[in-house]
C-alpha cells in the first residue's frame, strides 16, 4: 500500500467548485448539561473567535468533551444558548451544526472503512450531475487537491480503513474543509498522534487559523496547549475556573487551575503496621501496544496507586496481568506463585481479583440479582448438595453475609443489581471480589460513577481490607483519591512506570507535577521522573523523592 | 502493484462471472449438452426468481440488515398474483403492478418494524417470516393456482436468442437501475455509509432509519416481483411456495460478494450469485449427484465464500494495523 500512500506538505487551499466556508465566532452561553443526575456541564460559558486557537483544558471529567460535543450538536444541553455569528442555534443535530459550519474532529477518527477516501470525504453532501447522479469524476478530481491542502497523499479511491490513524485524522479535517465548515473542533486528536504527526496536525491548525477560521482544541498534554493556543479557558468540574490569552499564562498556575483542590484534602489515611511480603510481583510485563515494561510491586497490607492518564496503558496492564489479556514477555507473581499469562479464573484461585473499570459492561450481571450478582466468582467454590446441585439457601446466606460487610443498602438480596444506585453496585462487587478470598487486588477506577458519600465508604473499606493484610493496587484518575487512600504511588506513562512517590512525598501537587512532567520525558529515560535539567519540586531541598521510592 | 487482471478479479461479480465460465466449461467437456441452447436457457430462466430476491437482500444486507422473510413475501405474492390470473383472467402487466404492491406492503411491515420501532432485524424479519407464510395457507385456503394461461408462461419457455429466456431479458432493466441507484444517487450511498458505520452516517448528516425503512420496503418490492417471475417460470403456486427460498436469497447475495457486515456488495453480484448458484446444482445433477445433495452443496459454497469473505477482510485489516504499528 506504501506506493500510493504519502504525504504533501500541508498548505491550506480551497478546492474548486466548494460552497462557501460558514462558522465564524461561536458563542456558547450559560450551558449545562448532566447526566442521569450527575452535573457535567455547570453554567459554562466560552466565546471561540474567528482567526484564533482556543484550547480547553481541564483534568479527566471536568466537561471539556462534553462541551464540545453538545457545540456540536452531538449532545443537547439542558440549559444555556449557543450563538453563531450573532445567531441563536436551537434544536442542533450533527447535521444541522455542519450545515452552519461547525464541524468536530473526533478523537478516534470515525471514518467508514469500506468506503473509498473520497466519498467519506463528500458523504452527507455528495455533489451531483446529471439525472441527479452523484459525480463520480468531480468528486474524485476535487479529492485529490482537498486532501493534497491538509498534507495527505493518497489514493481517492483507496478504502478508507487503509489509511493508518494520522493519515484518517488529516482526512477528517479535510471532511471538515469540504463540507465548507470555518468553525472546527478537535477533541483530543493528538492523543492517538506520534510527535511528529502531532506536529503537522499543529502546522495544518496555524495554516487554518491564518484563513480566519474559528478553532477549539482539546489535549491533555500541556506542552502542546502552550504550544498552539492563542487562548486558553480552564475547566474543572464543569465550570470555568480560569482564562488566559496569549502570553499571560505561566504552566504553574495553569496546573494550579486545573487541579486547584489543595483545601479539600481533609484525611490521608496513616497506616500503623508496616507493610509485610511482597505479594504482588509484576516484572517488566509487556503487551504492546499499551504495555511496554511495567514494574510493579505490592506488599500485604499496602494500598498503592497507579497514577496517569487515561490512555496511559494501566487498564491494560492491569488486564494483563489478570489474564484477560495475553502478555508478550515479563512475569506476574501472586504470593510467590507464577500466574503469567494465567486465566482470570486461575488468577482468582491464585488470591489475584479485579475490579474492572467499567461497572456496566465489565462488572455486574445487569439483570441478575443481587446474591447471584455477589457469588458469580466463586461458583465453584459454593456448598453443594450431591455433585452438581448447588444448595441455593446457603448460598443467599454467603452473600448477605459479605454484602453486609460491604454496608450495600438494597431493599432485597434477590432484586436485581440494576435497581441499586452506582455506589451500592459498586460495593456489591466488592463483596463479590472479598468473598474470593483474595491476597492481592487490583481496583480499577473504584470510586468512578459513585456518588460522595459512597466514595468515602469504599475508601474505608479498602482501608480496612488493607489493615486486615490486603494487597491493594488501585487505578485512579483522580489524584485526590490517590492522596488520600495510597501509601505509595506509581505513574504511568505510555505503558511504562515513569516514577514513584512513597509516604509523605505523595501530595497533590508532586502527583501533579509528575502527571504533567512525565509528558515531559517522551524521550526520556526511563528511570527519570522528570526532563534532564527540570528540577523535581517534590522534595523541598532534600533527596528527590522519586530517586528514594526507587531505591525502596 | 498487481496486474490489471488480478485487481479485477478483486470485484466480486467478476471472480464469480469467471468461476461460472470455469463450470460450465467443465461441465460441457463431460456432457456436450451442457452447452445446448435449452440448458442455458433452463438454467437462466431457474436463476431469475432468486436473482430478484438477492437484488432485494442486497439492498438490505449492504444496509447491515437482514431480511429473511424475502421468500415468504415471494410466495404471498405469487399466491395472491396467481389467484387473479386464474379466477379473473387478470394479464401481465397488472399482474406485475399487483405483484409490486404486495410487495411493497410486506416490505412495509418489515420496514416499519426495523426502521420504525427499531427491533432487530433478524428478531423483526424472522417474526414476520412466519407470519408472511402463515398468511399463504390462508390465503390458498386449501387451493392451489395450477392453470397459468400460457400466453404468460411462454415468457419462461420462449427463447429470444439461443439460451436468452424472454424472462431474463425482462430481470436484466432491474438489475441494471438497483446498480444504477446503488452506484449514482445519494440514497444508494447512504446504504452502504449506513452499513459501514452507523454512528459516523448519523454524525455525517444521514438519515439513518430513513435509510434502513427503505430497505426493507425495496427487498418486499423485489421479492413481490419475484413471485410473479415464479408464475411465469412455473405456471403454478401453493401453500408452500418460497419456503426454501428465504435462505437461497441469502446465499446468493453472500456469494456475490455482499458482506454480512454490511458496506460491501453490489446488484452485479446478486445477479452473478444466483446464476452461480444455478449454473452449480445443475452441474451437480449433470454430474449424477443426487437432489438430496443440493441443500448441502448450496450450503458449502456459502461457507466457502464467507471464509474467503472473512480471509480477504481479517488481511486488509492486518495491512492496515501493521501501518499504524509502525507509525507509533
Amino acid at each position: 500500500m506504501a506506493d500510493h500512500v504519502e504525504r504533501a506538505g500541508p498548505v491550506v487551499r480551497r478546492g474548486p467548485g466548494l460552497h462557501s466556508v460558514s462558522g465564524g465566532d461561536y458563542e456558547a452561553r450559560g450551558v449545562s448539561k448532566s447526566f442521569g443526575g450527575v452535573t457535567v456541564l455547570h453554567d459554562v460559558s466560552v466565546h471561540f473567535c474567528r482567526g484564533e486557537i482556543h484550547s480547553l483544558i481541564g483534568e479527566n471529567g471536568a466537561g471539556k468533551s462534553t462541551l464540545l460535543k453538545i457545540l456540536a450538536g452531538m449532545l443537547t444541553a439542558d440549559y444555556g444558548e449557543l450563538v453563531l455569528n450573532g445567531k441563536l442555534l436551537s434544536a442542533l443535530s450533527p447535521r444541522e451544526a455542519q450545515r452552519s459550519g461547525v464541524y468536530l474532529v473526533p478523537q478516534e477518527p470515525r471514518l467508514m472503512p469500506d468506503l473509498s477516501v473520497a466519498e467519506n470525504l463528500y458523504l452527507g453532501a455528495l455533489p451531483k450531475g446529471r439525472f441527479s447522479a452523484v459525480a463520480w469524476r468531480q468528486i474524485i478530481d476535487t479529492t485529490e487537491e482537498l486532501i493534497t491542502s491538509v498534507g495527505l497523499r493518497a489514493d481517492p479511491r483507496l478504502p478508507a480503513g487503509r489509511l493508518s490513524l494520522a493519515q484518517q485524522q488529516l482526512l477528517e479535517c479535510a471532511r471538515a474543509l469540504s463540507h465548507g465548515c470555518g468553525t472546527i473542533f478537535f477533541d483530543e486528536p493528538t492523543s492517538p498522534l506520534t510527535a511528529r504527526d502531532a506536529e503537522r496536525l499543529f502546522e495544518l491548525m496555524w495554516q487554518m487559523r491564518d484563513q480566519r477560521l474559528t478553532l477549539g482544541f482539546i489535549s491533555h498534554r500541556l506542552d502542546e496547549i502552550e504550544a498552539v493556543s492563542d487562548r486558553i479557558t480552564v475547566l474543572r468540574d464543569g465550570a470555568v475556573v480560569a482564562r488566559a490569552e496569549r502570553g499571560t499564562w505561566t504552566r504553574e498556575n495553569l496546573v494550579t487551575a486545573m487541579i486547584g483542590r489543595k483545601l479539600t484534602i481533609t484525611r490521608r489515611t496513616r497506616r500503623t503496621a508496616e507493610p509485610g511480603t511482597i505479594m504482588l510481583d509484576v516484572d517488566e510485563l509487556v503487551a504492546p501496544p499499551e504495555v511496554n515494561g511495567m514494574s510493579v510491586r505490592v506488599r500485604a497490607g499496602e494500598v498503592v496507586g497507579l497514577a496517569g492518564l487515561v490512555g496511559s496503558g494501566r487498564t491494560e496492564f492491569a488486564e494483563t496481568v489478570f489474564g484477560i489479556r495475553r502478555p508478550a514477555s515479563g512475569s506476574v507473581r501472586v504470593n510467590g506463585r507464577d500466574v503469567t499469562g494465567a486465566s482470570p479464573r486461575k488468577c482468582i484461585d491464585a488470591g489475584l481479583i479485579y475490579l474492572a473499570e467499567d461497572r456496566g459492561r465489565n462488572g455486574i450481571f445487569a439483570d441478575v440479582d443481587i446474591a447471584r450478582n455477589a457469588t458469580s466468582a466463586i461458583v465453584g467454590r459454593l456448598p453443594r448438595v450431591a455433585g452438581p446441585f448447588v444448595r441455593t439457601r446457603k448460598e443467599q446466606e454467603i452473600a448477605q453475609a459479605a454484602v453486609l460487610e460491604m454496608d450495600v443498602r438494597a431493599s432485597s438480596i434477590v432484586a436485581a443489581i440494576k435497581t441499586l444506585s452506582g455506589g451500592n453496585q459498586q460495593k456489591a462487587l466488592l463483596a463479590r471480589w472479598m468473598l474470593a478470598k483474595p491476597l492481592v487486588a487490583i481496583f480499577d477506577e473504584p470510586t468512578r460513577g459513585v456518588d460522595i458519600g459512597a466514595k468515602e465508604s469504599i475508601y474505608s473499606i479498602i482501608d480496612t481490607l488493607a489493615a486486615a493484610g490486603l494487597a491493594a493496587l488501585v487505578i485512579s484518575s483522580e489524584l485526590e483519591e490517590l492522596v488520600r487512600i495510597c501509601d505509595r504511588v506509581y505513574t504511568v506513562y505510555e505503558g511504562r512506570v515513569a516514577g514513584e512517590l512513597a509516604g509523605d512525598a505523595v501530595t497533590l501537587e508532586a502527583l501533579g507535577q509528575l502527571a504533567v512532567g512525565a509528558l515531559w520525558r517522551r524521550q526520556g529515560t526511563r528511570s527519570r521522573c522528570l526532563p534532564p535539567g527540570a528540577s523535581c519540586t517534590c522534595h523541598r531541598g532534600g533527596p528527590c523523592c522519586c530517586a528514594a521510592a526507587r531505591s525502596w | 502493484m498487481p496486474p490489471r487482471w488480478a485487481l479485477l478479479l478483486r470485484r466480486r461479480e467478476i471472480l464469480v462471472t469467471a468461476v461460472i465460465v470455469i463450470v460450465v466449461a467443465g461441465s460441457t467437456a463431460a456432457h456436450p449438452y451442457f452447452w445446448s441452447s435449452g440448458n442455458l436457457a433452463f438454467i437462466f430462466a431457474d436463476s431469475v426468481v432468486i436473482t430478484f430476491l438477492a437484488l432485494g437482500e442486497s439492498f438490505v444486507m449492504i444496509g447491515r440488515g437482514i431480511d429473511l422473510s424475502v421468500g415468504a413475501i415471494m410466495g404471498l405474492s405469487a399466491i395472491v398474483v396467481g389467484f387473479r390470473i386464474q379466477n379473473d383472467g387478470m394479464s401481465l402487466l397488472p399482474a406485475v403492478l399487483l405483484g409490486a404492491a404486495v410487495g411493497i406492503v410486506l416490505g412495509l411491515g418489515n420496514g416499519l418494524l426495523v426502521g420504525v420501532v427499531r427491533l432487530p432485524p433478524i428478531i423483526a424479519t424472522l417474526g414476520t417470516l412466519s407470519v408472511y407464510s402463515g398468511l399463504e395457507f390462508v390465503v390458498t385456503n386449501g387451493n392451489q393456482v395450477d392453470t397459468i394461461p400460457s400466453s404468460i408462461t411462454n415468457l419462461g419457455s420462449h427463447t429470444v436468442l439461443p439460451g436468452v429466456p424472454v424472462i431474463l431479458l425482462l430481470t436484466v432493466p432491474f438489475v441494471l437501475v438497483s446498480a444504477w441507484v446503488l452506484r449514482y444517487t445519494t440514497f444508494g450511498r447512504s446504504i452502504y455509509a449506513v452499513g459501514d458505520d452507523a454512528e459516523a452516517a448519523y454524525r455525517a448528516g444521514i438519515g439513518v432509519q430513513r435509510v434502513l425503512f427503505l430497505t426493507y420496503v425495496i427487498s418486499g418490492l423485489f421479492a413481490g416481483l419475484g413471485g410473479v417471475a415464479f408464475l411465469i417460470y412455473t405456471s403454478g403456486a401453493s401453500s408452500t411456495t418460497g419456503i426454501n427460498d428465504n435462505l437461497t436469497a441469502i446465499a446468493a447475495a453472500i456469494i456475490g460478494g455482499t458482506a454480512l457486515t454490511g458496506g460491501v456488495g453490489g446488484a452485479f453480484g446478486a445477479l452473478a450469485g444466483s446464476v452461480f448458484l444455478t449454473v452449480t446444482l445443475t452441474a451437480m445433477s449433470f454430474a449424477h449427484v443426487s437432489d438430496v445433495w443440493q441443500p448441502a452443496g448450496v450450503g458449502v459454497l456459502v461457507l466457502l465464500a464467507v471464509v474467503y469473505d472473512s480471509r480477504a477482510r481479517a488481511g486488509g485489516r492486518r495491512r492496515s494495523a501493521s501501518r499504524q504499528r509502525g507509525v507509533r
